[in-house]
């Protein structure tokens, strides 16, 4: 095969310029190879990359060995040499030319993609670290601006300001106004508590009481005179209109309990309770262990009016129940009914039962409490023909009588009213024209001795009855057996905690919203 | 030893400070326990907020003053006082949070400073140990001097691998066209591209040239020495541009976030007052 290959190359002007060269070989190699016959010295050829020769089909073809070929683009395996065909060998360009009579093919081949310099390759690919980084710090910086200012100060303040957005923001879970709150909403005002609004009325207002009222309007109020409450706590304090709710009850703070439970409110009016009110006789109070006024007990009247009377007043400290009942004789061994064999062991709990969860104390009862020793109280007439007279109202008793035992009534009733009635109950004399020959007083039982405090059994279940109630040597009725503040120093101190002392604050015993603890109220009970 | 750094300037004198600021933040944080505990609406949290608010705008003044000629001060003092108060503002701001997070402005303002906080660290700790590392490794060398080198080796790489098998040939080929130093941010931070060809080539060339002429083994011994140098060189180039954007990369954080900062910072006191 004859083969004209003309090689184009560049001259230093840059123009093309072409050479000739016949080549006659059965088969023509091309590649990087000296052996080749067509000699590519170029990195980017192989050693023996493609070969020019006649295929079966009596065609020329360039056929692929070890390097590529590309036509129009496409990586190919063969080519057919015909007029016009172009080819890239690697960098090279290969064209087939109108070839000259006296030979059988005409090829030119052209380097077009020169190796680029090194050093500007490998500057390009080489780039310089953090580039134009003043423009790019400042984009950082004017993004996180606009982030801030957008979601955490215009969106929460156009929903105060356009009522529009309000209205539609108020269906949602939460408004935007949400980014703003301080901390964590207490348990009980969760469920509206993501919407500021419903606390947060106005901007720049302080919550007012009124926002609290829409739910709380039953609370009672500290005071119960009116006038005083309102001259109390309405008065310019500070830099607010009066104390508002929030100043004891502090929101946001959860888990912390949101009532205060320190002192330092309380001992704000009650440290110089003058000051507030000039008419009051309640004393100055800062602290439980150092300057607590003596406890006052809570006496209702023959005439049903309370009296509050201190506990200093020894000589006023008199109960007046209507029993008669010597608290001495019924703790420890006592006699039992069943003769002298029968000796019981008494404690408090046989005739106090406490019942619900603060183990308050129902009355004690004659049928549950009284009659197994006493019934004996109640019986009329001899052994033989014994009968008892029932524990109840004077009439059932002077009705049993009369029909039981028709003949003995008047004896047995005058018995009863000088022994079996008035063995536990104060009888009263009645006037003659009167139904009933005789009445009984009427009890006054007192349920609430200390009434401006709240006092829990259960949480004192550890310490004996008698630790705190002295009853072994109480002969009468008359005698109170309430424990007096020392007692309760015994194991509580102030404000501070005190060796083997626990710390007892103003809320350990006092409610600040119970003027329901009115004087109706405690007669009621 | 240097002496007079930023850190032990006029003998610790601002470290002193922090150290006291610190202090006492401390005995008033144990001291002044309000009854809902500490939260930064008590007056001990308006106090911490106050000096900390006016400690951030000192801080970020740094920023501006060292960017001015006219001297007020020693700016390795005022660094030196930037550097030791930042760290006691963040345990002012600390206590002043009373340790309660949400998802709101206030902890978002907390946030940012610990951003700011934490790249200032990460600065400060950049240029004790770059610096050293940079000297070391360009000694007297320039960057565009390297990569001079690195191109020149190249040109007698390629030489060298024209006469060579195919495979060699290409692999130095690939090597000296494909490696690639520093293109992405990352790549610059960490200091080695993942599959680097240049030492793909040098791991090949230690197999490849078993089945070589012997004339052609001796200069297939020379080319593979070239291509450890490059390997070396391209190390070196890595290296210099990736102490150099650790150098740069903590501004990214500390100033822009500063401006974040200041502009929650200002959000947040605004918010506290116009819901309270």
């Amino acid at each position: 095969m004859n083969c004209l290959l003309i090689r184009i190359s560049l001259n230093k002007r840059g123009l093309p310029v072409r050479s000739y060269r016949t080549l006659n070989a059965e088969e023509l190699t091309i590649g990087r190879g000296a052996e080749c016959n067509i000699h590519l010295l170029d990195p980017r050829i192989a050693m023996h990359h493609a070969v020019i020769k006649r295929l079966d089909d009596g065609q020329t073809h360039l056929v692929a060995i070890n390097g590529e070929l590309q036509v129009d683009g496409l990586m190919v395996s063969e080519v057919a040499l015909t007029d016009g065909q172009q080819a890239m060998i690697g960098p090279y360009l290969l064209k087939v030319e109108p070839a000259p009579p006296d030979v059988n093919i005409s090829v030119s081949l052209e380097l077009s993609h020169r190796l680029p310099d090194d050093f500007q390759d490998l500057k390009a690919r080489t780039h310089e670290p953090l580039q134009g980084s003043s423009s790019v710090k400042r984009k950082i910086a004017l993004g996180l601006f606009a982030f801030i200012t957008l979601i955490f100060l215009a969106l929460p303040l156009a929903q105060n300001l356009s009522s529009r957005l309000h209205t539609i923001m108020e269906e949602l879970p939460m408004g935007f106004d949400r980014v703003w709150s301080p901390g964590h909403i207490s348990n009980a005002h969760l469920h509206f508590g993501s919407q500021c609004f419903n606390c947060h009325e106005k901007l720049t207002q302080q919550v007012t009481d009124a926002a609290c009222l829409t739910c709380h309007q039953d609370t009672a109020p500290h005071i119960a005179n009116a006038a005083l409450q309102k001259q109390v706590f309405n008065q310019k304090h500070r830099f607010s209109e009066g104390i508002r709710c929030a100043e004891c009850h502090r929101e946001h703070k959860a888990p912390v309990s949101l009532t205060r439970q320190d002192n330092a409110k309380c001992v704000e009016c009650h440290g110089n309770i003058k000051a507030v009110n000039a008419k009051t006789d309640l004393s100055n109070v800062h602290d439980f262990d150092k300057d607590h006024p003596p406890f006052k007990l809570t006496f209702i009247t023959e005439n049903q009016q309370v009296e509050r009377i201190s506990q200093t007043e020894k000589e006023r400290l008199i109960e007046q129940s209507g029993l008669i009942f010597p608290h001495s004789q019924h703790v420890g061994k006592v006699q039992g009914p069943n003769g002298m064999a029968d000796v019981r062991d008494l404690t408090c709990t046989n005739c106090h039962h406490p019942k619900g969860k603060e183990m308050r104390f129902s009355p004690p009862t004659f049928e549950r409490d009284c009659k197994t020793c006493h019934r004996k109280e109640l019986k009329l007439g001899s052994a033989e023909k014994a009968i008892y007279a029932p524990h109840g109202s004077v009439q059932q008793v002077v009705s049993a009588m009369q029909t039981e035992a028709p003949k003995q009534a008047a004896t047995y009733l005058e018995t009863l009213k000088t022994e079996g009635c008035a063995y536990c109950h104060e009888v009263l004399e009645t006037q003659k024209e009167d139904a009933l020959p005789w009445q009984i007083k009427p009890l006054t039982i007192n349920h609430d001795w200390f009434s401006k405090a709240h006092f829990n059994h259960a949480k004192h279940r550890t310490q004996q009855c008698q630790a705190c109630h002295d009853v072994e040597t109480s002969e009468t009725s008359e005698d109170v057996a309430m424990p007096d503040k020392a007692v309760c120093l015994k194991c509580h101190s102030g404000n501070k905690p005190k060796y083997k002392r626990i710390a007892s604050t103003c809320m350990s015993c006092h409610e600040f919203h119970d003027a329901h603890a009115t004087q109706e109220a405690l007669l009621k009970k | 030893m240097q002496h007079n750094n930023m850190f032990n300037y006029k003998n610790y004198r601002y470290f002193k400070w922090a150290v006291m600021v610190i202090l006492v933040a401390f005995a008033a944080y144990l001291l002044f326990e309000p009854a809902v505990g500490h939260y930064g609406g008590s007056w001990l949290g308006y106090g911490l907020g106050t000096i900390s608010a006016l400690m951030v705008f000192w801080m970020a003044w740094y920023g501006v003053r060292k960017r001015r000629y006219r001297s007020s001060g020693n700016t390795q003092g005022w660094l030196s006082a930037h550097i030791y108060l930042g760290t006691a503002l963040t345990v002012l701001v600390t206590l002043h949070t009373g340790f309660r997070f949400g998802l709101n402005i206030h902890t978002f303002a907390y946030g940012m400073l610990l951003i700011v906080v934490v790249s200032g660290f990460f600065g400060n700790y950049a240029y004790m140990i770059y610096p050293r590392l940079m000297t070391e490794n360009m000694g007297e060398d320039s960057l565009d001097g390297l990569l001079l080198r690195i191109a020149e080796t190249d040109k007698l790489a390629r030489q060298i691998a024209l006469v060579m098998p195919d495979d060699i040939n290409f692999t130095v080929d690939r090597a000296c066209r494909e490696t690639y130093i520093g293109t992405r941010l990352l790549e610059q931070l960490r200091g080695y591209q993942e599959d680097c060809p240049t030492e793909k080539a040098v791991k090949k060339l230690t197999v490849m040239g078993n089945d070589l002429s012997p004339e052609q083994r001796k200069l297939y011994r020379e080319l593979y020495s070239i291509m450890v140098r490059r390997q070396t060189l391209v190390k070196r180039v890595r290296q210099e541009l990736m102490y150099r954007s650790r150098l740069g990369i903590w501004l990214y954080f500390h100033v822009p976030f500063a401006i974040a900062l200041i502009t929650a910072m200002l959000v947040h006191i605004i918010a506290v007052f116009l819901y309270w």
